[in-house]
């Protein structure tokens, strides 16, 4: 348990926006992973997904450190967020426009429009 | 699972709350309930869904729920 729970830390400290999910970002395997991926493709920032379906021993380790058990699970900036529940109203808000800015600016990332 | 039951079981941790079910895409497993509790004041969104999460948690064991979406207001709250 010790090492997922490393190499979880790993997977968020590498990337800033992470969703734990089931299925790909191009073959998502569950309907909230899919709105997931399309909530987060409508900001134009990267983001990883990072399929743990089938993987139930990193599934647990992920709800321990979390003390969440659902998917999909939602890191930004090394924070856990929940999921499109918490997101979505922090959306309408602004707020998460306006962490997202903050956090890629930082690494001096723009975000790409998203052509539809 | 019906509105009725999902009630009952959020009483028991928050004796007010005021509850509403929709089921997603016509299914009993599928669900999304509004929730309205004065628990809620002052906890943090990721905190009231561990409340909501926790309180269901019987019906995430045995199946009768598989997906839910969860929206929380207190009642102060204009809208939810």
């Amino acid at each position: 348990m010790a090492d997922l729970h490393d190499e979880i830390k790993r997977e968020i400290a590498d990337h800033t926006i992470l969703v734990y999910g089931k299925g790909t970002k191009d073959a998502p395997r569950c309907g909230f992973t899919l709105e997931t991926i399309q909530f987060f493709n409508s900001f134009g920032y990267p983001f990883e997904v990072i399929d743990v379906l089938e993987n139930m021993p990193k599934r647990l380790a992920l709800s321990e450190l979390t003390d969440w058990q659902t998917l999909p699970k939602v890191f930004i900036d090394g924070q856990f967020y929940g999921d499109t529940d918490i997101l979505g109203p922090m959306a309408q808000s602004g707020e998460l426009a306006k962490l997202l800015e903050t956090t890629f600016k930082d690494k001096g990332v723009t975000p790409t429009i998203q052509l539809r | 699972m019906t509105e009725t039951m999902i009630s009952a079981m959020l009483r028991e941790t928050m004796p007010d709350a005021e509850v509403q079910v929709y089921g997603l895409g016509g299914t009993t497993d599928h669900l999304e309930v509004f929730v309205r509790s004065k628990a809620f004041v002052g906890v943090s969104p990721l905190d009231r869904h561990r409340m909501v999460e926790k309180a269901l948690a019987p019906g995430r064991a045995d199946g009768r729920i598989h997906a839910l979406q969860i929206r929380t207001a207190t009642p102060e709250d204009t809208h939810g």
